[in-house]
């Protein structure tokens, strides 16, 4: 048996799925999060299938989403549709019911969130409001997980007897009775239960439906002279005319069913009063991400970092192992190899993890409150200003956690060049695994004054998303004006325990068999690298192979301030995977400090760096090519190699070029170094790049009226 | 008037929609349908968060040009 759950973005589909069926899908508090459709088996009924759809507002043809969930229910059939409606704002959800409804498939509505609606007093008459849907309609509340085995049980019947949703609900006559003559026209043409909702979405002109019908020239006449005597008749396009229906029917109910205290302004607008105020959202939205690096980071962070790095890995572990591995006599490399490879460079990332831990649950916490979607609109305004619209910003708040889903993220938006300047832009946002670096950086560089530095990159990462928004649109592939900004905004609620924990290790745990895995398996070759030389001998660490090939790559960096060999190769090995960054400086400064006391990494790390170069060297790391993961999801989603290279190259190269910058600048007003040929090239470089933000531009619409002038002179 | 001019926080009705494109018939299924009440919760740079049916819908100046509305 196969039941599918469809309803409107963000009214707690996803929830119920994970109820239903015992996964750990993704849930967002804002309308978009799930993409695609997800399948997964009833929890103690393995037979029934559950397919949790996109969230929709209607089955229009106008969203990707729209056209998943619809295709999705035509073609697979399923035995019940689960139709989740969200009681809070009933009204608007019922729109799609109707048309829910209209499919010939059995309908079974979820009230969700009675709770809330109980608790604010008003009423819904859920017997009445059945008789006139003409379907079941059963209580629930996802987030508290009630309802769901009388929900279960009514599927199944309903599934089981029900072979055809009747449809109740009809519109004005004249309607009616155009409906009548095309489902005449229809009628043996396609199965009798889906009549309605051929003849409706013909009468409405739907494109997609249109094509999938080889009419002959004179029925299409025909139904096209029916719509058009019904369009005469209200004035409006058929596809209005429907909507309006559908919406008058709704009110009837709504009179008849629903008793409501009289509206008054909700908490949730009180707060959106002051958080999207034109004056201070901005100050708001950059004082609450800083709180949130700052704690993450710096603050509550440090303290748990500092812990599970000095004591837990630099004493316990390392001094257990070695001792360990003494006892039993192993022999000196393959000490080497777990001491100094393994636990110095998993263990490097592994320290780590609290501080990522924290992140994401302050994320989580954002996320889960609404204040994310208020993000997006408030940056919209900005974004518009370069023509991205605030739709770009979600891709870019779910790659604060990882690039790859944040990429996929992007998926949501309709207009193509808009699309790929997002996918290209969105990385620039640091990644939980970016976060190692610029902790290291933090503590190694700026011990007591780290405080600003975590902000500062995440602000890093949005400025240059807005840099090359603006020098990127006035390019010929990306000009064009972005597409109109419409998004719901959730209600604010306060964030469940249960939610946020699962958000944190959902994402904590892929880190964590990252490190195991992918960074295991890197540190050790790196580590034989480091210790063998051409012919397999094992050799100091200057001699090995992989100072040949750190010194053979590092003139390139050399440069930017971070020329030395061990960072050279710390870099490109961050492309297999982020942490592998700092995996890498713990492997190989690691050894090197061996024969002192204390094997700190940050303290080595301290020594390599000046403040200056360091800072380079993180935002080099943070904003050049991402991981071969995001990279592959970039193929993906851009589907195109030449797209693709343009994405990294186009990454790799401002990345060098705000590095460079940063190094030559700050040498000589930070270290107070002469004035050189460096600074020269890094200041000749800015009037670059402010000339390509002010510069005019292709203009798509100048371009098609100077070939109109040529023509006319012809 | 455009919505765009509507004051916040206080009530107004939808009188018309311009435009007969994809985005109308979006803006209808979001529940923004002639002779329905609107409210301006908020608004920055032209670009608005208005609740409509008991939701609230955040717009971009274009979009909100096109809903014209009339005091309730």
């Amino acid at each position: 048996m196969k039941f599918a759950l469809a309803g409107n973005p963000n009214c707690g589909k996803t929830t119920m799925f994970n109820n239903l069926t015992g996964a750990s899908q993704y849930v967002g508090n804002w309308p978009g999060v799930t993409v695609e459709k997800k399948e997964g088996k009833l929890k103690d009924h393995r037979d029934i299938i559950v397919t949790d759809l996109p969230g929709i507002y209607s089955l229009s043809p106008y969203t990707l989403e729209e056209v998943v969930a619809r295709n999705y229910l035509l073609a697979e059939h399923p035995d019940v549709i689960i139709d989740i409606v969200d009681a809070t704002n009933i009204e608007r959800n019922l729109y799609l019911t109707t048309q829910l409804l209209e499919t010939g498939i059995p309908v079974v509505i979820a009230l969700n969130m009675m709770d809330v609606i109980k608790k604010r007093g008003d009423k819904i008459d859920i017997k009445k409001l059945s008789e006139k849907l003409g379907c079941p309609i059963v209580e629930t509340s996802a987030l508290k997980g009630s309802g769901l085995s009388k929900l279960i049980e009514t599927a199944t019947a309903s599934a089981k007897t029900a072979a055809l949703q009747p449809i109740v609900h009809k519109f004005a006559a004249d309607v009616e009775s155009s409906l009548t003559d095309i489902e005449g026209i229809l009628s043996g043409v396609v199965d009798q239960k889906s009549l309605r909702w051929y003849a409706i979405k013909l009468f409405e002109r739907d494109e997609k439906v249109e094509a999938q019908f080889k009419f002959k020239a004179d029925t299409r006449d025909k139904i096209n002279e029916i719509i058009k005597l019904c369009e005469n008749q209200y004035d409006d396009d058929s596809e209005s005319i429907i909507t309006n229906e559908r919406y008058l029917f709704i009110h009837g109910l709504m009179r008849e069913c629903v008793k409501k205290r009289e509206e008054q302004m909700t908490i949730s607008d009180r707060i959106d009063r002051v958080v999207t105020n034109r004056v201070a959202a901005i100050p708001i939205f950059i004082g609450v991400m800083f709180l949130v690096y700052f704690i993450s980071v710096s603050w509550l962070g440090t303290i748990v970092t500092d812990w599970t790095n000095d004591v837990l890995f630099g004493e316990y572990i390392s001094g257990w192992a070695s001792d360990g591995l003494a006892a039993i006599g192993a022999a000196d490399w393959a000490q080497s190899l777990v001491v100094d490879g393994i636990i110095g460079g998993v263990g490097a990332i592994i320290g780590f993890v609290p501080q990522m831990l924290i992140l994401f649950v302050l994320l989580a916490l954002l996320e889960d409150c609404g204040y994310m979607a208020r993000v997006a609109f408030i940056m919209d305004r900005i974004f518009r200003k370069f023509g991205l619209s605030g739709k770009s910003f979600i891709p870019m708040l779910v790659a604060s956690g990882c690039g790859v889903p944040g990429i996929m993220a992007s998926r949501t938006i309709e207009n193509e060049s808009d699309r790929r300047m997002t996918i290209m832009t969105t990385t620039f946002v640091p990644c939980g695994a970016k976060l190692p670096i610029i902790a290291l950086i933090a503590g190694a560089m700026f011990p007591e004054n780290s405080w600003w530095l975590a902000p500062c990159a995440y602000f890093l990462g949005i400025g240059m998303v807005i840099i090359s928004g603006i020098i990127l649109k006035k390019t010929k592939p990306f000009a064009g004006e972005p597409a109109p900004f419409v998004m719901e905004l959730p209600q604010y609620r306060v964030p469940g325990a249960k939610g946020v924990l699962i958000h944190m290790w959902e994402r904590g745990k892929s880190f964590i068999i990252k490190a195991g895995t992918i960074i295991f398996a890197s540190t050790v070759v790196i580590w034989l690298l480091s210790n063998f030389n051409t012919s397999f001998e094992m050799v100091d660490i200057n001699e090995s192979m992989l100072a040949g090939i750190g010194n053979a790559i590092a003139p390139v960096f050399a440069p930017l301030g971070f020329g030395d060999w061990q960072s050279s190769v710390a870099t490109i090995t961050g492309l297999v995977a982020k942490e592998n960054v700092v995996a890498t400086m713990g492997v190989l400064h690691g050894i090197a400090e061996a024969t002192e006391e204390s094997a700190a990494l940050l303290a080595s790390v301290a020594g390599t760096f000046t403040v200056v170069s360091a800072f380079s060297f993180m935002a080099f790391n943070l904003l050049c090519a991402p991981c071969f993961a995001a990279i592959g999801a970039i193929k993906r989603e851009m589907n195109s190699a030449k797209w693709t290279w343009a994405a990294i190259g186009y990454q790799t190269l401002l990345a060098y070029v705000v590095a460079f910058i940063i190094f030559q600048l700050g040498s000589v007003f930070v270290l107070g170094q002469p004035f050189g040929v460096g600074a020269v090239i890094a200041i000749a470089l800015i009037a670059l790049i402010v000339w390509l933000m002010a510069r005019k531009g292709y203009d798509p619409s100048k371009r098609k009226a100077s070939l109109s002038a040529v023509e006319a002179n012809s | 008037m455009p919505l765009t001019f509507a004051t916040a926080g206080k009530k107004a009705f939808i009188c018309k929609i311009k435009g007969k494109d994809d985005v109308r018939h979006f803006l209808g299924s979001l529940g923004f349908v002639e002779g329905e009440h609107v409210t301006v919760v908020s608004e920055m740079g032209g670009n608005m968060i208005v609740n409509v049916k008991d939701t609230r819908i955040a717009i971009s100046k274009t979009m909100a040009n096109r809903i014209m509305v009339a005091d309730a």
